[in-house]
């Protein structure tokens, strides 16, 4: 309690980090139920890779000779800035992509998925290896490291975070109906490909700013396990929206807490305790199914 | 004279290039029940999905007639395998989604609406099953709450791929006897694809039957009479 007390007090030294990992766990979650309900959770590994793999590019614009020396020392201020172009741009094209194979219906989509994610971090790691630049915070960022958040990144995420939570708010009926019967929603002359769109932009925001925030690591774990968590537990929708955002933001808070106290990387430690409480709710309910159906037997 | 609630001339349908079925003429008179017969393969599916905008046709013309000045609105009832289970969406939600065409983007769902998709529930015998989960109900169950969806649009003209597939007799009866007093009571039209031929011939007014690349198109007595069906799939009926 000493600990959570140290941490959410407004002059903790590390308090952008805490804010952000609790938009993160709180985010995360939202945008993943999406990815989990169209079975695309695949994508949710890759597209966070993607998207390291556009900050790695954009810290190695000099490097590739893309952008002069001069140039970049010009923008260092906005360094960040060009990492999130770079992180968002590699996502959006990456999801464009994979959606125009998706509409010509040619080889398998796990393949595809796969061989993105494969090349994006052997990327990653090439475009570091000759880059000054990538040696002072990127191999951080991989790592999950969570420990200095800039006051224009803790807004950037607040603002990109906050449009995609009221976009998910004003238009979930619309997502959800494309979602779940996309020729259904073609008969009510909705625009599937523009929601679908909409959707694929609200997803590739959100990823790239996790991923430039808290690395692909933690992006991952909480885009796909909270929901996956509630989804054990939860009876509809709203349940389920609302408990993956809770596990998301309550595992981020203490995740951060339990790091910070026994001096672990904050990443690594999310994610962990996220496999625990997956794995402690997983065991819950077929433990309880196990015993009803004893009891019930007897 | 009837009028004609649509009307395809010379439809040529499949998908991308690759042609399944060309020369498809027929007009459906408002307030009819129409089955659509055929074997796998035929293009049934194709051809409902065309009717309903969800693939292009490939050549030819679909036209639609006015109600009231404003364009026809189609109620559309999919084969129910092609919806995930992984949605956790009860009955009601699930009837709610059909009033998506009225409700504008970022508006929710007023009483009216939530009202209507009770009615809809009420009207299909599911008003019991509103708060259960639609992926925990059997196929005979979420027929009708699919059906109940199909009217929740309001719809001048009602779709249905294969409503009667892959769920028990009892089941059939149920779907097949609400289809029956949906035409009767509502004066709705209907045009559903169906295998049961004997559902088919005690249900439906006209039968539009897909059969080697031809497209027959007559009433139910003249098409699916015992000397037609000998005729058309080249056997003798004992």
């Amino acid at each position: 309690m000493d600990t959570l007390r140290e941490i959410l007090d407004p002059h903790f030294l590390l308090r952008n980090s805490v804010y952000v990992s609790l938009l993160v766990g709180f985010a995360c979650p939202a945008i993943g139920i999406f990815l989990i309900l169209r079975r695309l959770i695949f994508m949710g590994v890759a597209l966070p890779q993607i998207s390291s793999t556009g900050i790695a590019f954009a810290f190695s614009l000099p490097a590739l000779g893309l952008i002069s020396h001069t140039h970049f020392a010009h923008f260092a201020g906005d360094e960040r800035l060009l990492a999130f172009v770079g992180g968002l741009g590699f996502t959006i094209a990456a999801l464009l992509l994979l959606a125009f194979l998706e509409r010509r219906g040619r080889g398998l989509v796990e393949g595809r998925v796969g061989t993105m994610y494969v090349l994006a971090g052997a990327w990653s790691i090439l475009l570091l290896v000759k880059n000054p630049m990538g040696e002072r915070g990127l191999l951080d960022l991989l790592r999950g490291e969570i420990i200095a958040v800039p006051d224009p990144e803790l807004w950037l995420t607040l603002l990109s975070f906050g449009f995609v939570g009221l976009s998910l708010f004003l238009f979930q009926k619309e997502f959800l109906l494309v979602s779940f019967d996309p020729e259904m929603a073609v008969t009510l002359k909705k625009n599937v490909l523009a929601w679908d769109l909409f959707l694929f932009v609200l997803i590739g925001l959100t990823i790239s700013v996790a991923v430039l925030s808290v690395g692909p690591l933690v992006t991952f774990g909480f885009l796909l396990i909270p929901p996956l968590t509630a989804r054990l537990v939860a009876r509809n929708m709203r349940q389920f929206s609302l408990l993956a955002c809770s596990l998301g933001g309550g595992a981020a808070l203490l995740g951060f807490a339990i790091a910070y106290r026994l001096d672990y990387p904050v990443g690594p430690t999310d994610v962990a305790l996220l496999g625990f409480l997956y794995g402690a709710a997983f065991l819950g309910k077929h433990g309880l199914d196990w015993f009803g159906r004893r009891f019930a037997g007897k | 004279m009837q009028e004609s609630i649509l009307e395809l001339e010379d439809v040529a349908i499949g998908y991308g290039s690759r042609l399944v079925l060309g020369g498809i003429n027929f007009s459906l008179q408002r307030g009819s029940f129409t089955g659509l017969l055929g074997s796998n393969g035929a293009g049934k599916s194709t051809l409902i999905k065309t009717i309903l905008r969800i693939i292009p046709p490939l050549g030819g013309r679909v036209t639609f007639g006015e109600t009231g000045g404003r364009p026809q609105v189609l109620g559309y009832v999919p084969q129910r395998e092609a919806l995930d289970s992984i949605f956790l969406l009860s009955s009601f939600e699930v009837v709610l989604m059909g009033a998506c065409g009225r409700v504008r983007p970022g508006r929710f769902f007023g009483r009216v609406e939530r009202d209507w998709a009770h009615h809809c529930l009420r009207e299909t015998g599911t008003d019991d099953l509103s708060r259960r989960p639609f992926a925990q109900l059997s196929g005979g169950q979420r027929q009708r709450v699919l059906i109940a969806r199909a009217l929740a649009t309001r719809p001048d003209l009602l779709l249905l791929d294969e409503p009667t597939a892959g769920i028990d007799a009892a089941a059939t009866q149920a779907v097949m006897d609400l289809l029956r007093r949906l035409h009767q009571e509502q004066h709705l039209t209907i045009l559903m694809v169906n295998h049961d031929l004997a559902a088919v011939r005690k249900s439906v007014e006209q039968v539009i039957w897909l059969h080697q690349g031809q497209v027959l198109f007559g009433p139910v007595g003249e098409l699916l009479s015992r000397e037609k069906i000998e005729e058309i799939m080249e056997l003798e009926l004992d």
